[in-house]
């Protein structure tokens, strides 16, 4: 699941990257860059955070 | 068995080790790759013929210079002193001519530069001492020796790799600086490749070691001096987040890590001629991307990549129950805190400023609105904090008022340079706000230990202060007529521009895709080769022995530890 928090966050981060070629419209471009902030974020926080949390050391024992 | 480990140990910390001497060998060879420096340009000829204006000697006698019997008297007005005498003549049979006058001009308004930009720089450095006592203050006092010693090693390993290649990536391709008389001219090269029909600039490629590339220069040395301090900023933020569990020999090798690439990179794509700077020229989107002073590039950085560490390490003991509630884990000594907090604050008053690079000329003198934007700021920042606590909590707390304060400065310093002083208010307040409600998110949601509250007050507060250049620009300030290449002021959305926004938001989401991922995967290979966390029993016992061999506070009778689990303890 690490990898795949990993891919996300970098994913995210192409796609307002890919959008400066796919359209002129700022607006387009705008939406495009909140959808890639919102997709490295749910990477990070909501995958790789949550793989990490499994094995917290507050839960051993 | 244990001997076997401890070897197998050994040998990961000899491997990583090699990797590291490795990667700095690479760099060096990197340099004698390189073509040879440009020549540089030949001065222009003088003009023959019959003397010009120019050249004409002067008549001093008319500018009415004090004789030295005035001068033997003393000058308590200040008004002898400094005239046409002190215009050095570069011919002195000749006389002093207008050439001289002029060129003297010239080399006034570039010194005047150079010192300010020095002198901020100084400032700057001093940071460091406020972050080392807001981490040492906000930790226990068994860990006192071991994170004063990574907020104090920090600068030497972050300028040793910075001066080997980081200052090269970051800044390679920047030459010549225009408010610096024009120096640093060789250094221009970037490596960029073509994309959408698009140049992208990645990393710069001259000015390794300082002295590649045109790199031995006096303009060069300003701006070494002043970024060099900048990155030392960025990387000290992570070591609040992993401070009480964070093995110094890992630090050691992320500190260098970061210094040499992380920190460049970005700030070569912000900064230094790359991509991002350039989202203007190439795509229309406002000036491209706009950090005045480093929200987004020093404390963005530094948050999300504090962020990927603490995610790895994992919370301290005690820090959560087995059901996942908090334990509040104060630090140690608040006054060491705040005292912090006024010394970083006073340190910003070089960070923010100092970034025009220049006192005189090109719009310069906007330093004063830069300062007056600083301070207001950080005010703004303090009452938003202490007010969210007073109200939620009852009591106006001191640790969150610091960190209100500094998160204000963060917030502030990208815009700093592009706002008036509404603005400025505003953006402080909000973060001041902010910094609360993502450290209890970060605590409470995220289970993410982070104990002086470093991710929220630099990475959350860098990203607002991001955001908010392409919301509260004014399209005021005047640095030379364009910024990134782009005739006019930066100017935000709430100002007109939306392009700008767009361009800030793309910072955004290379701070959290792209640097973010990259620190990360750094960080787990370092996991691999030498692990990141120190021993449950070295944790608990305190750092200051284990790892550093003395007490922080040696004299001193510390309380003994929380009580936790027994199987906490145990385990490594």
């Amino acid at each position: 699941m690490k990898i795949v928090g990993i891919l996300l966050a970098l994913i995210g981060w192409l796609i307002p990257i890919l959008a400066l070629s796919m359209t002129q419209s700022t607006g387009a471009r705008f939406i495009a860059c909140l959808i890639g902030i919102a997709v490295s974020l749910i990477g990070i926080l909501g995958v790789l955070n949550k793989a990490h949390l499994e094995h917290a050391i507050w839960k051993r024992g | 068995m244990a001997r076997r480990r401890e070897m197998k140990l050994s040998n990961r910390k000899g491997l990583c080790l090699w990797m590291t001497a490795a990667m700095l060998l690479l760099c060096g060879l990197t340099v004698f790759a390189q073509a040879p420096a440009p020549a540089q340009a030949a001065p222009a000829p003088a003009p023959s013929g019959p003397a010009s204006a120019m050249d004409a000697p002067l008549d001093i006698k008319a500018a009415a210079p004090p004789s030295a019997d005035d001068m033997a008297k003393g000058d308590p007005g200040g008004t002898k002193t400094g005239t046409v005498s002190d215009v050095v003549a570069a011919d002195t049979k000749k006389g002093l001519t207008l050439a001289d006058v002029v060129n003297q001009a010239g080399q006034n308004r570039v010194a005047i530069n150079f010192v300010w930009t020095l002198i901020t720089g100084f400032l700057v450095m001093f940071m460091q001492a406020g972050f080392a006592v807001v981490e040492t203050g906000l930790c226990r006092a068994k860990n006192a020796n071991h994170t004063m010693m990574m907020n104090f090693m920090v600068y030497g390993f972050g300028l040793f790799a910075y001066w080997v290649c980081g200052f090269a990536i970051q800044m390679g391709s920047a030459g010549p600086y225009g408010t610096l008389g024009g120096g640093g001219a060789g250094l221009g090269g970037e490596f960029a490749i073509n994309l959408f029909g698009k140049s992208f600039g990645l990393w710069g490629t001259h000015g390794f070691f300082l002295t590649h590339g045109g790199a031995y220069d006096v303009a060069a040395m300003v701006m070494f001096l002043f970024q060099m301090v900048f990155m030392d900023t960025a990387l000290t933020i992570v070591t609040g987040a992993a401070a009480e569990r964070w093995k110094y020999i890992a630090f050691c090798v992320a500190s260098v890590f970061m210094g040499a690439f992380t920190y460049p990179l970005y700030a070569n794509w912000a900064w230094g001629g790359g991509w991002l700077s350039t989202l203007g020229s190439n795509f229309g989107l406002g000036h491209g991307y706009a950090d005045f002073a480093g929200s987004g590039v020093v404390h963005a950085v530094g948050g999300v990549t504090a962020l990927a560490v603490a995610i790895m390490i994992g919370p301290r003991i005690g820090k959560y129950t087995r059901t996942g509630k908090p334990n509040a884990m104060p630090g140690h000594d608040i006054t060491w805190v705040l005292t912090g907090c006024f010394i970083l604050a006073f340190g910003w008053f070089g960070f923010n400023p100092g970034s025009t690079l220049a006192a005189s000329g090109n719009g310069a003198l906007r330093i004063s609105s830069i300062a007056v934007n600083t301070m207001l700021a950080g005010c703004t920042g303090s009452f938003g904090a202490i007010l969210y606590m007073w109200i939620r909590y009852g009591k106006p707390d001191a640790s969150m008022s610091g960190n209100g304060l500094l998160a204000g400065l963060v917030a502030i310093t990208a815009p700093s340079g592009f706002v008036n002083t509404i603005g400025a208010t505003i953006i402080g307040f909000i973060a001041g706000i902010l910094v609360c409600v993502s450290v209890e998110f970060i605590e409470r949601v995220l289970k993410v230990d982070d104990p002086v509250g470093a991710i929220s007050v630099h990475g959350t507060n860098g990203l607002w202060g991001v955001i908010s250049v392409g919301l509260f620009a004014d399209g005021t300030s005047n640095y030379g007529g364009s910024w990134n290449g782009v005739n006019g002021s930066v100017t935000g959305l709430f100002y007109g521009d939306a392009g700008q926004l767009v361009a800030q938001l793309i910072g955004v989401g290379t701070l959290v895709g792209f640097v973010f991922t990259f620190s990360y995967v750094a960080n787990w290979i370092i996991d691999i080769v030498i692990g990141q966390r120190v021993s449950a029993r070295d944790e608990l016992a305190g750092l200051d022995i284990p790892e550093m061999g003395a007490l922080g506070y040696p004299e001193f009778v510390l309380k003994p530890e929380l009580e936790v689990e027994p199987a906490m303890a145990a385990g490594d």
